[in-house]
């Protein structure tokens, strides 16, 4: 996408008379200008190949978006459906032959339709829920974790699922019952050093899920980066990224997120992300701050220090493990890794440096898996019907499926679970971390508690 | 009917929606159909009544005949792609969209043949069957979303149909639904050379104006044995003409010759897929081979000979599978790539006999220059299949009025040196007034007199394909299926 500098101009709120778009931050005319209507994108996009309705389709919603802003369309619920149908994954920009933006665009709209029209009932509530009451807030997702691990452990969760109350909960929350992680002790300490000579100074976001559901994954990544040279701090003062906000149209909470982020991350050169979703949203954090012009710059500060695991380690360097695990594996792109941050082949690289690991290659493997954010808790039946095509398209004769973020491993999890399959999912840096623990002759885990 | 909850009094859209079954398979509300008031042709709009989607023959018939019976104005779609505005429902048709009905029904590898539903995606045919060596030779640019549906309305062609032939050449069987519901196979088997009227033929490039197509047989071909590209980059457009001339009287028969001009590769090395090409060029081609590897690397040094001796600046043949896939994508994504230099485009698709070139280039520049908009041009050189692409902002008054003008002044470059208007994206809205620089009045009366017999009441995808009628019993029913009357 070329940006030219008569775009800079059009980079304020929509102020045309005719723009049905009232509130601040609105969808930007630079983000549409490229798009010509040739379709190109079309077949990329998981909820056209599942409805075949344009509406439904990048194109289609680009231009819908556009109808707004031309005052031929209301922001109202017919205009929400097509716009919060969408998976967020990026694979539309991917075909563009120009890269429009439509997450970019899909993201502003919904942020005014969230002002337009405020989520009621139990989308409401789930949203209001997760994305005020608990991500944003570590020590209340910690308690959630706390909770969970408690139901866990206390024999409830046995009880609830041996007493049939789990019948009364929705279908898809039974689902996602049933795949949940084990919570685990989150990480405390805040900066653990380099196992040999430092080579390097990096930070780590722990993340907001990642942190309760997949603490292990946060134990891998620190094991392999001090493995490799890197002293790995933790600022302490750091949040949830706010992609779930983002993507639920709440950028009110999702600038008070980067702005946290962005402050507790200043004094460091690198920010190392395990999660592909968290990844791409804080690389976009200056799109957040179009009308603040200080943030703005150090938003863009920011993003080049924002890096994910799997490149960081491809570019800095790591020792090939020596010890083999021998198992077949498939690997699944993460959209928000491939499509959204173009990082496709180094967790590849990383799998096949493992002595022992063989790779079958996905069909589709940069198609989305359905898990979109909280999307297969919003939109159930369309993120069913995308796991579905996804689990087809995992080969039969593979152990484990592997990728890089949390969302994905949940939502695969699932997918195995309910289409008979029997692969393991792993994180590509837990697959390098138990190479490098079975050479080392160590435990399985090692852990970083207080 | 007691399942489906619509909310409309409209009894028309209560009954289409009964006959597929209900609200998931039809759209009826403003939001929902804005996306469908136009397609790849973006200059005129207009809402279609509503948007049905048929899941098998008999849905279509039964939504057919309904529209037939009560003369609602009708029409076909598929991915909506095409370029000439022949899926815009300019008569606030009813769109059968026909993208739910996209399997591929079966694959005869021993008598090469794949039959598919209208709304199977190109490109997915080849994909399903080369691992078996065999793939589908027409391969449109949208190829990765345009289907075959469409791909038979329009006669789709593609940057390898200089060897292989455009869509008509590949086509061996079509179910039809006929405007008045009725069901009828032609071709039946795939048998060549039936006798009767060439139907396929006619049906095939009809532009949806005589009948649905539902089902296709089509000829897949065995993967040639061998393959290779050559790039090749002239600093006149005139030597790059010369030696696509010069490359087929040699005796080689490309299966694709691809030429860009200094304006379409800015605007590819602007957008997604850049190659590098130097921006100092007047021409970019792209040549491929392919057939038996044993007679592949003797047409290879002829070509680079033959450019050599037209003063070409660089020319190398690509150096692996990925460096090809490079160049191709980078063509390949073209038409799409002016969105990184201008709002807007409309494309033409003259064509003129290739030792014209240099001649219709340069009239080309000079519309481009008195018009005051810019003018890119891609085409496929080997068969004279020229794509004029005319830059503009619809945002500023009076520039699409300019922008259509400059693209009938293109095809009218054509024709006039003995070419026509249209070698693969089809007339639709945007090219009937073009008709005329290529057909008398006689001429027209002829097709339009074959449109009446399958489509007596006008009512299937009016108001395409010809010119505003000249005679007045043409206006007569032109206007009653505008009115929605039986005539």
């Amino acid at each position: 996408m070329s940006v030219k500098e008569s775009d800079l101009k059009q980079d304020t709120p929509c102020t045309s008379s005719l723009s049905n778009y009232l509130w601040r931050d609105p969808p930007q005319e630079k983000k549409w200008a490229d798009c010509v209507h040739c379709g190109m994108c079309l077949e990329s996009c998981p909820t056209y190949e599942q409805t075949g309705e344009e509406q439904h389709s990048p194109r289609g919603r680009v231009y819908l978006i556009k109808a707004v802003a031309e005052g031929k369309l209301s922001v109202d619920e017919h205009f929400a459906n097509p716009v919060f149908s969408c998976l967020d994954c990026r694979a539309c920009t991917t075909a563009c032959p120009v890269d429009v933006d439509v997450g970019g665009l899909i993201e502003e709209a919904r942020g005014q339709i969230r002002q337009a029209v405020p989520l009621k009932g139990w989308k409401g509530a789930v949203n209001k829920f997760f994305l005020h009451g608990v991500f944003p807030h570590h020590n209340r997702l910690g308690s959630l974790g706390g909770l969970l691990r408690f139901y866990q452990r206390s024999g409830l969760q046995k009880a609830i699922r041996k007493t049939k109350l789990i019948n009364i909960m929705p279908q898809h929350l039974i689902e996602l019952e049933s795949i949940m992680p084990e919570v685990k002790r989150s990480i405390r300490k805040t900066l653990i050093k380099s196992k040999g000579e430092t080579k390097h100074k990096v930070a780590l976001l722990t993340g907001c899920v990642m942190d309760v559901f997949f603490s292990d994954i946060n134990d891998s990544t620190i094991n392999v980066l001090t493995r490799n040279g890197n002293d790995v701090s933790i600022p302490p003062n750091q949040t949830c990224c706010g992609a779930l906000h983002v993507h639920a149209g709440d950028r009110e909470m999702g600038r008070k997120l980067a702005k946290q982020n962005i402050e507790a991350f200043e004094k460091t050169d690198k920010v190392i992300v395990n999660a592909a979703g968290c990844g791409c949203m804080m690389k976009e954090y200056t799109e957040l701050f179009r009308d603040e012009p200080e943030w703005k710059k150090r938003a863009e500060e920011f993003e080049k220090k924002v890096v994910d695991i799997s490149k960081y380690l491809h570019d800095a360097g790591y020792d090939k493990p020596k010890a083999a695990i021998n198992t077949r594996i498939t690997y699944h792109d993460a959209c928000h890794l491939a499509h959204g941050q173009g990082v496709r082949q180094e967790p590849r690289d990383i799998l096949l440096d493992i002595p022992g690991v063989e790779m079958v290659q996905m069909p589709n493997a940069d198609r989305c898996c359905g898990s979109a954010g909280i999307y297969n808790i919003t939109n159930p039946e369309m993120a069913d019907a995308v796991l579905k095509s996804k689990m087809e398209n995992v080969p039969e004769d593979v152990e484990m499926i592997s990728m890089g973020n949390p969302g994905c491993m949940m939502q695969m999890a699932l997918g195995v679970q309910k289409y008979g399959r029997n692969q393991k999912i792993v994180h590509t840096v837990q697959l390098l971390d138990w190479a490098y623990q079975k050479e080392d002759g160590g435990d399985h885990h090692v852990r970083h508690k207080d | 009917m007691s399942a489906i909850r619509i909310d409309t009094s409209d009894q028309h859209i209560i009954n289409l929606a009964a006959i597929v079954g209900g609200t998931r398979s039809i759209l009826y509300k403003k939001a929902d159909l804005l996306a469908y008031d136009c397609d790849g042709f973006t200059i005129h709009k207009h809402l279609p009544k509503a948007v049905v989607f048929p899941e098998n023959t008999e849905e279509v018939s039964k939504l057919v005949k309904y529209c037939a019976d009560h003369g609602l104005p009708f029409l076909a779609r598929g991915a909506g792609t095409g370029l000439s505005g022949g899926a815009i429902p300019v008569n606030g048709e009813v769109i059968i969209s026909m993208v739910r009905m996209k399997k591929l029904i079966s694959v005869n590898l021993e008598n090469r043949r794949a039959v598919v539903e209208p709304g199977f995606v190109n490109l997915k045919l080849t994909n399903s069957i080369s691992d078996r060596g065999y793939y589908y030779a027409p391969d449109p640019s949208s190829q990765y979303c345009c289907t075959i549906g469409g791909n038979v309305a329009e006669n789709a062609g593609g940057a390898h149909c200089l060897k292989y032939g455009v869509t008509t050449n590949h086509i061996l069987g079509l179910e039809v639904v006929l405007p008045n519901g009725d069901i009828i196979d032609i071709g039946r088997n795939g048998v060549l050379d039936e006798p009767g009227y060439d139907l396929l033929g006619l049906l095939t490039g009809s532009e949806g104006t005589l009948g649905i197509v539902t089902k296709i047989t089509v000829r897949i071909l065995k993967n040639p044995e061998g393959k290779q590209t050559v790039l090749a980059y002239f600093d006149k457009v005139e030597d790059g003409s010369q030696a696509v001339s010069d490359i087929i009287s040699a005796g080689i028969v490309p299966a694709a010759l691809e030429m860009m001009d200094k304006t379409a590769i800015e605007a590819v090395e602007a957008a997604a897929f850049p190659v590098g090409h130097p921006k100092d060029i007047e021409a970019v081609l792209l040549i491929e081979v392919d057939g038996i590897a044993a007679g592949i690397e003797e047409q290879i040094n002829e070509i680079l000979e033959v450019c050599r001796k037209n003063k070409v600046r660089e020319v190398r043949a690509a150096k692996d599978e990925a460096e090809r896939g490079r160049w191709w994508a980078n063509r390949k994504t073209g038409f799409g790539a002016m969105g990184a230099i201008s709002p807007d485009y409309l494309v033409q698709d003259g064509v003129i006999p290739r030792s014209k070139l240099p001649e219709v280039l340069k009239k080309i520049a000079q519309i481009s220059e008195e018009s005051g908009l810019r003018i890119a041009n891609i085409f496929h050189a080997g068969d004279g299949n020229l794509h004029p692409l005319v830059l503009f902002d619809a945002r500023k008054p009076g520039e699409i009025e300019k922008a259509l003008e400059a693209g009938s002044l293109c095809l009218k470059a054509c024709a006039d040196v003995g070419g026509t208007i249209t070698g693969e994206h089809g007339v639709g809205i945007e090219k009937r007034e073009e008709m005329r620089f290529v057909f008398k009045e006689e001429e027209i009366l002829a097709q339009t007199n074959i449109r009446e017999v399958f489509n007596p009441n006008n009512l299937l995808n009016a108001g395409k394909l010809f010119p505003t009628p000249g005679r007045c019993v043409e206006i007569k029913k032109e206007n009653n299926a505008l009115l929605g009357r039986n005539v």
